[in-house]
């Protein structure tokens, strides 16, 4: 069982999920139910598929008539960044069982990612607490999903406004990683690559394929500083 | 969109995801990481969170209609920034975000 402390602290660290999950749950419920899914069906989607940028896109293709290939094609590419996530964290489940680490691996987003990572490079983090702030985030965003379908056109939340919380998340984890030279070199590289991409008209990979630039990037910088250092 | 069609996006959809969740993670656990691999999972932070933050704020034709409204992202940007750097809190930068965002808008 999870300790009831780390109850606490994964939940103190997943408030600003929670209600960046409800600012911007509550409108993709509504477009959801544009399309005729019902609370059930959105509640499915959001504790087995849970993805805030998929499960705008279902709807919106499909309200462009898109196939569902091409549906599943796109949003499973969106997808793709996962894997950074998944091998980033991989170091810091190297001591937990298989189950707490596929459960914990299973429910990340991009926003509990991002707080689980800088808790760990804090210390006094855990995967059990890591999971937790998943869980709590997963619930807030099922949640105000349904609310969405339910009561959604008394709630009006303009989602630019809402969506830009999320934003704000990021750039405070971006500005709270340390400040070295290989970090900024990550990070200029990786948003370079996100606009190309964008340019070239590759919007769906553009996250990952701008994080793998800024990877590589950082990681040529500091072969080529290591090399020169022994020579 | 029918209950078949609605199966048939939520099986596929959330294979994927699953996939790309969980399969680098068991593919790299349990095993002795070189130095070099430690190094470069360390990179994925700040690379991650950048591109994530590029996404959402730039794009080619942002600036097609005049430096408003894409300039409100820019300016309400940089206000979490200070707010990130002060306080390290991301409860505030949402907040602070959110604020910021809608006031420009507003005005």
């Amino acid at each position: 069982m999870i300790p009831h402390a780390h109850i606490k602290d994964a939940f103190i660290a997943a408030v600003p999920i929670i209600l960046g999950y409800v600012a911007i749950g509550v409108p993709c419920g509504i477009l959801c139910n544009e399309i005729g899914l019902n609370a059930l069906q959105v509640f499915i989607l959001s504790a087995l598929f849970y993805s805030g940028a998929g499960q705008f896109m279902i709807p919106n293709l499909y309200l462009t008539a898109t196939p569902l290939s091409s549906i599943i094609a796109s949003v499973s590419l969106v997808n793709t960044r996962q894997m950074l996530y998944s091998a980033s964290l991989a170091p810091e489940c190297q001591s937990s069982s298989k189950l707490l680490s596929f459960f914990f691996a299973a429910t990340v987003t991009d926003e509990s990612y991002g707080v689980s990572i800088a808790k760990f490079k804090e210390g006094e983090w855990s995967v059990d607490r890591g999971l937790m702030v998943n869980l709590f985030s997963q619930t807030s965003w099922a949640l105000s999903n349904v609310a969405g379908v339910l009561v959604g056109s008394v709630l009006d939340i303009p989602l630019p406004i809402a969506s830009f919380a999320m934003t704000s998340i990021f750039i405070c984890l971006l500005f709270t990683q340390k400040l070295s030279a290989a970090n900024v070199i990550a990070a200029a590289f990786a948003m370079i690559g996100v606009f190309v991409c964008k340019l070239l008209g590759f919007a769906g990979a553009a996250i990952i394929i701008g994080a793998l630039a800024g990877v590589a990037c950082a990681f040529a910088y500091l072969m080529v500083r290591d090399g020169r250092r022994r020579s | 969109m029918s209950w078949e069609e609605f199966w048939i996006i939520l099986v596929c959809c959330g294979i994927t995801m699953l996939i790309c969740r969980v399969v680098p993670l068991f593919a790299l656990k349990g095993k002795e990481l070189p130095p070099k691999m430690i190094m470069a999972l360390n990179l994925i932070p700040p690379a991650a969170f950048a591109a994530l933050v590029a996404n959402d704020i730039l794009s080619p034709g942002m600036f097609a209609s005049g430096f408003w409204p894409a300039g409100a992202v820019i300016i309400a940007a940089l206000v979490v920034v200070l707010v990130a750097v002060k306080t390290k809190s991301l409860l505030l930068c949402a907040v602070a975000g959110v604020v910021a965002y809608a006031l420009l808008l507003a005005i």
